[in-house]
């Protein structure tokens, strides 16, 4: 198999300006296409920019957008991830991230994990998910998306790669924070981050994407830090802190086969088992079975 | 990078001033993150310059330096805006910054606001006699409002935004004016400690004198903060971030040796000030209420300054 080439759109979207994001999307597409990539990621709601409120509804698109539409068109022979606020038929606003594929729309993700606690107030103004799939693609590879906070769900991860992907993408807009001198590389939330997806990486055995935007939304700065790790955790590529970059990732896809087959932890799962335990674990949750569970109040 | 409580050989932070490990922050980082800060706060309001009020002291020493970094001194406008017993000495560090810089520069006397209101001399001003008697706290409270008065002013004449100056300890006391020295159109050095600012200073280039000194409100002659408090900057930066950002209740800050008359007393300027670091509440009528559930970021498609 041909190592792929995976670009990473580190961008800085500019707040509510969707016709300035398009533009700097097909831009970015021309010049990874042209260095060669087939695999193009944009960081979580690229197109719109991230503190929105209100504006939400005002910069929300339905995936059949023309506009939408007319960037996939340009994907004939490459893979694109886009990000915006997808509008449902009945009305509820999503962050979404689509897979864009051979001209097409091959798939959309709508964020399921909605951080509202701390900096973050997404749940006041979108609505949460309910889906979880991994989709075959024309890489020749299973791709599962996920959006920014969706990986601080460990089964997130863990269900995308036992639905099929080999590769996991996640689109960020991640704010930095704690500039504490005690972190490693000066970012606390970078360290975090770090951490995670290489731990995703080893334990999913696949290559994980991560395309974090940088630029500044009102008091937030976002930290940029994009990377590609491959199956055994190996950091492939990193993009800067905090500046726009397009960076270049040489993925040896083939590595997630030798990975999986020298460690086959995907193989050892037991879906079954954790369908079993969390069904009883939400019955007890509603009172509709006994709690077993042993916790200090209950003895 | 640096290891918590120590200072690097050759730092010139060194033996500056006392930096509790726990505060101790990537001065690269927190440079990176406000110059690009900066610049997108006046680019997103579509401004090129910026104004600051300039007083000697570090805070506003430390803001100017990051706003000359971030745009280049030659966009930045320092106004000096000494009352007429200001101290002599705040005056000359802030002449030194402005030399240090290279930025434009304005000295604006605000003495005749403030007297033009209070009265001079038992001659009565536009706040009538009673105000002849104002006391020092109102005083003041005037000479920050003044100042504000000034910089806005001279925002329109400067064509650049107003940056605030104050640091994150005295905005948890509440040591501010309100509508006074914390008015301004973005704050890069408001979620610094004190400590902090002191740190990030030597880094930039604030000059030594600036940062060794004892804070001041300059409200009479020879005030300092920490004599007036009762206790140091690094002794409140260390109590407000356990129990602010860390979030260390009163039995714990105890068991961790902390004075608890000292938590009772802050915990109190920092429960009272709660409204100085608000936006004032507008009463509930109408079906869509600014601040309330009428919510769109400061800057945004459609304003006509874009």
């Amino acid at each position: 198999m041909q190592p792929l080439r995976i670009a990473l759109a580190q961008l800085a979207p500019q707040l509510g300006l969707l016709d300035a994001n398009f533009a700097r999307h097909h831009e970015l597409l021309v010049e990874a296409r042209a260095a060669g990539a087939g695999l193009i990621v944009y960081p979580e709601l690229g197109l719109t920019g991230y503190h929105l409120q209100d504006l939400a509804a005002e910069v929300a698109m339905r995936a059949d957008d023309p506009r939408l539409l007319a960037l996939a068109a340009e994907t004939v022979g490459c893979s694109a991830v886009v990000s915006f606020v997808e509008e449902s038929t009945d009305h509820r606003l999503f962050i979404a991230a689509a897979l864009l594929e051979d001209g097409g729309v091959r798939h959309v993700h709508r964020k399921l994990y909605l951080p509202t606690y701390g900096l973050f107030d997404e749940r006041r103004f979108f609505a949460a998910g309910d889906a979880l799939r991994a989709v075959p693609s024309r890489l020749g590879l299973g791709v599962g998306l996920a959006i920014c906070e969706d990986f601080w769900h460990l089964h997130v991860p863990a269900v995308l790669a036992l639905d099929g992907a080999q590769i996991l993408v996640n689109v960020a807009s991640s704010p930095g924070r704690d500039v504490a001198a005690v972190n490693a590389g000066g970012l606390g939330t970078a360290v975090s981050w770090r951490t995670l997806l290489r731990t995703y990486a080893q334990l999913t055995t696949s290559v994980v994407v991560f395309c974090n935007r940088v630029g500044v939304d009102e008091s937030v700065s976002f930290w940029g830090g994009s990377m590609v790790l491959g199956p055994s955790g190996d950091v492939i590529a990193e993009g800067p802190l905090y500046d726009e970059a397009l960076v270049l990732a040489d993925v040896p896809v083939a590595d997630v086969r030798r990975e999986r087959i020298g460690l086959p932890l995907l193989r050892d799962e037991r879906p079954e088992l954790l369908v079993r335990e969390l069904g009883r674990i939400v019955a007890e949750r509603a009172g509709l079975a006994e709690d077993g569970t042993a916790t200090p109040s209950s003895r | 990078m640096q290891p918590p409580g120590m200072q690097p050989p050759g730092d010139p932070g060194a033996a500056l001033f006392e930096l509790p490990a726990e505060l101790a922050i990537d001065t690269g980082i927190a440079r990176r993150v406000l110059a690009a800060f900066i610049r997108a706060q006046l680019r997103q309001a579509g401004f090129e310059r910026a104004v600051l009020g300039l007083s000697g002291g570090i805070d506003s020493a430390l803001v100017a330096f990051l706003v000359a970094e971030a745009i280049g001194a030659d966009r930045l406008l320092c106004v000096l805006m000494p009352y007429r017993d200001s101290s002599p000495a705040s005056r000359a560090d802030a002449e030194h910054v402005v030399l240090r810089l290279g930025c434009p520069s304005e000295l604006v006397e605000i003495t005749p606001i403030v007297d033009g209101y209070f009265g001079d001399a038992g001659v009565p001003g536009a706040g009538g006699v009673e105000a002849l008697e104002a006391s020092a706290l109102r005083r003041g409270n005037a000479m920050a409002r003044a100042r504000m008065l000034v910089l806005y002013d001279r925002s329109v004449t400067w064509r650049g935004l107003v940056v605030g100056t104050g640091n994150k300890t005295e905005t948890l006391i509440g040591y501010t004016t309100l509508f006074g020295d914390s008015a301004c159109a973005f704050n890069p050095i408001g979620d610094l400690y004190k400590s902090q600012v002191r740190q990030l200073s030597a880094t930039v280039g604030v000059p030594e004198a600036i940062i060794r000194k004892a804070p001041s409100a300059d409200l009479w002659p020879g005030q300092t903060d920490e004599a007036e408090a009762g206790f140091s900057y690094p002794q409140l930066d260390r109590l407000l971030y356990w129990m602010i950002d860390k979030r260390r209740n009163d039995e714990e800050l105890a068991a961790m040796g902390f004075e608890p008359a000292m938590v009772d007393r802050i915990g109190q300027m920092v429960a009272t000030s709660e409204f100085k670091r608000q936006v004032p509440p507008v009463a509930k009528l109408g079906p869509r209420t600014p601040g309330v559930d009428y919510l769109y970021p400061r800057r945004r498609p459609g304003s006509a300054r874009r």
